[in-house]
């Protein structure tokens, strides 16, 4: 059994045992029928039975022990610009805002900031006319 | 003489028929349609956006002219949309339409052995033989589908959600029980929102955003883009390109051709049938026929590896939904699908309206509807194997490029559905868990089939046993739902048979 098995397993358990849990809060059902809180509590409980499985047993083969996690650094890098992004969603201007965005990604990314600005503000560009005017999605 | 009526009754079908192809065979008419087609392949091949969203967006044009050409412009976006969602599933990774998941399976394996090319062709003939079929199906047996897809009731959708998700182990490779757990997993978010039998509000926390449940799109994308993105970026030092720059041919072989015919046409009687039952469509079809085509093949391991018959497979089952869904909704003015629910009241607009009347009324309507429909299959092939080669040079564009376009367009998409930004924190949480599974090799598609089948297999359940006063055993009386149960039953017992089977005849 890997350590990503056991990680998993454990986190799925927990899933598991939560949705059992909170399917006792739900209103019961009446006359015989399944409530708010029946399928809540059959999948947590299928759930758990099979992260215990996997706890016990594990999947992978010999060959994949360790779980490769190479990359980690531009991997949070980037999540930590999206949710940035994501916490400024509605404040000033979309073009702006984007624009700004996918430059810092592309440069983070390891592009020269010439042709980070230019093909953010392209692509900014191109979206923002496509939903904006094509579409009438409201953006700002 | 009962030769004579014969005689003439076919006589006047032919005239329907002919007056049916004249009514399209009008520049305008197929101006339309071409211009529909080539929308809807945009529509389709930017993640997303949604056939859905194209024929809702355009209906309004469509006030403005005859019916004929309405018509011709939003089949067009529908039969256009729905092939256009498997090129970005091949060159990316990311499903255009939610129709294209299972195209991922086999398609983009295929785009990282650097036959980008055949599975952009594949993907355009299959589609093209799938939606021919189904409109076969439609113009010959339109009654007796219809009419069997009318005996479903809540029990027998009960039962096919039931059998969709007894094929999350078949869909699952080698890791069968994290394949279990993702698809419990996407079941349970498919809990959250009201509840729906007595809206009684689960897991939404306070929040009034989540009260609708979680929307599956921004979770497709993020699951099957941004976590796509992310793993690439994480794996970016090993100097590998995203996919291979290699577009290689686009037509298969001969043999090839012979290998992939089998799953092409259970795909489309798999995807026909599916289409044709109300709120079943091509996203459920493509994954029950790829993994039909697995489990008929004498080589299941490279299935979700680059298999040409699994890619053919999904890829002409989530086209001949269209001809199921069109099916259902011409003959019983039933919904087949979303677009066809759009589609409904385009008819109505144009004073047309959609059941059993318009086949004794308006023959030749139906058949102008049938003749679009192959007008438009025959073009969207020919645009998929023209454009094969140009739209493969994606894959040229810089790594960095291609990801932040990916992100930008995944980041709108998701908040264009609702105009809401709960969407794109929802697709960026599922993009992280998807980079998290990918990297614990937990499949994906289990995940996504529990998010879609569970609210159908809840409320479908929970409706039958109102209507069978809570007898559990009650249920077992339905004929339909027993064949479901005991196919279920099969499909999970398989794996065990097949090996006792192996077991006892070993290979030599």
């Amino acid at each position: 059994m890997t350590r990503a098995d056991s990680i998993a397993g454990g986190a799925f358990l927990a899933v598991g045992l939560a949705l059992v849990a909170s399917g006792w809060t739900f209103p019961p059902g009446v006359g015989g029928l399944p409530g708010a809180g029946f399928f809540p509590q059959a999948i947590g409980g299928l759930m758990g039975l099979l992260a215990v499985g996997l706890l016990l047993k594990g999947e992978s083969g010999g060959e994949d022990r360790r779980p490769e996690m190479s990359g980690t650094r531009q991997v949070a890098g980037t999540a930590a610009l999206l949710f940035a992004y994501l916490l400024l969603w509605g404040t000033g201007f979309f073009a702006v805002r984007t624009a700004v965005f996918l430059a810092l990604l592309l440069r983070f990314l390891g592009q020269g900031w010439l042709s980070a600005t230019g093909y953010s503000a392209a692509l900014t560009a191109f979206v923002f006319l496509a939903f904006s005017m094509g579409l009438n999605v409201s953006l700002e | 003489m009962p030769g004579s009526d014969f005689r003439s009754e076919v006589r006047a079908l032919i005239a329907e028929i002919l007056a049916g192809l004249a009514a399209i065979l009008d520049w305008q008419v197929l101006g339309f349609l071409a211009v529909g087609v080539s929308l809807g392949a945009v529509f389709g091949s930017l993640p997303g956006l949604t056939a859905t969203m194209g024929v809702a967006v355009l209906t309004p044009l469509t006030f403005w002219v005859s019916a004929e050409q309405g018509l011709a412009m939003l089949l067009g976006i529908y039969c256009g949309a729905i092939p256009a969602g498997g090129i970005p599933a091949i060159l990316i990774n990311v499903p255009g339409t939610p129709a294209s998941i299972a195209t991922t399976w086999d398609g983009y394996a295929l785009t990282r052995k650097g036959s980008a090319g055949l599975a952009l062709g594949v993907n355009a003939i299959a589609s093209a033989v799938g939606q021919l079929t189904s409109i076969m199906f439609l113009a010959f047996l339109a009654f007796p589908i219809a009419r069997f897809a009318l005996q479903f009731g809540p029990a027998e959708y009960f039962g096919l959600a039931l059998l969709g998700i007894s094929l999350m182990a078949g869909v699952s490779g080698r890791h069968v029980i994290k394949g279990m757990l993702a698809g419990m997993l996407g079941l349970a978010l498919a809990l959250v929102g009201l509840d729906p039998m007595t809206a009684y509000p689960r897991y939404t926390f306070g929040m009034s955003e989540f009260l609708d449940g979680i929307s599956f799109v921004p979770v497709m994308i993020g699951l099957f883009g941004l976590g796509e993105v992310l793993i690439q970026i994480s794996e970016r030092h090993k100097a590998r390109k995203s996919a291979s720059a290699e577009i290689g041919r686009i037509l298969p072989s001969a043999p090839e051709a012979r290998t992939m015919a089998g799953a092409t046409f259970s795909g489309a009687t798999v995807g026909t049938m599916v289409g044709a039952i109300p709120a079943a469509g091509g996203d459920i079809g493509s994954v029950i026929a790829w993994e039909q085509a697995r489990r008929a093949s004498k080589d299941k391991d490279s299935f979700g590896k680059g298999s040409l018959r699994g890619l053919a497979a999904s890829c002409s089952a989530c086209n001949a939904a269209i001809g199921g869904a069109m099916t259902t909704m011409l003959t019983l003015g039933i919904p087949g699908d979303a677009v066809s629910a759009i589609l409904i009241g385009a008819l109505l607009i144009h004073g047309i309206q959609p059941g059993p009347l318009l086949f004794a009324g308006n023959q030749s309507f139906v058949f102008s509807i049938v003749f679009l429909l192959v007008f438009a299959s025959l073009l969207i092939m020919a645009v998929g194997l023209l454009g094969a080669r140009p739209l493969a040079r994606i894959l040229n564009i810089p790594p960095p490029w291609l990801w932040t376009g990916i992100v930008l367009f995944g980041t709108v998409g998701a908040y264009a559905l609702n105009n809401a930004t709960v969407d794109v924190w929802a697709m960026y949480a599922a993009g992280l868990a998807g980079f998290l599974f990918r990297k614990a090799r937990i499949p994906l598609g289990p995940l996504v089939l529990g998010l879609i089948l569970g609210p159908m297999m809840e409320s479908n359940l929970r409706r039958a046993l109102i209507l069978s006063r809570g007898d559990w055993l009650g249920l077992l009386t339905r004929p339909i739902l027993l064949v479901f149960l005991a196919a279920t039953v099969l499909s999970l017992l398989w794996p065990l048979i097949r090996r006792k089977l192996a077991s006892t005849n070993p290979q030599p």
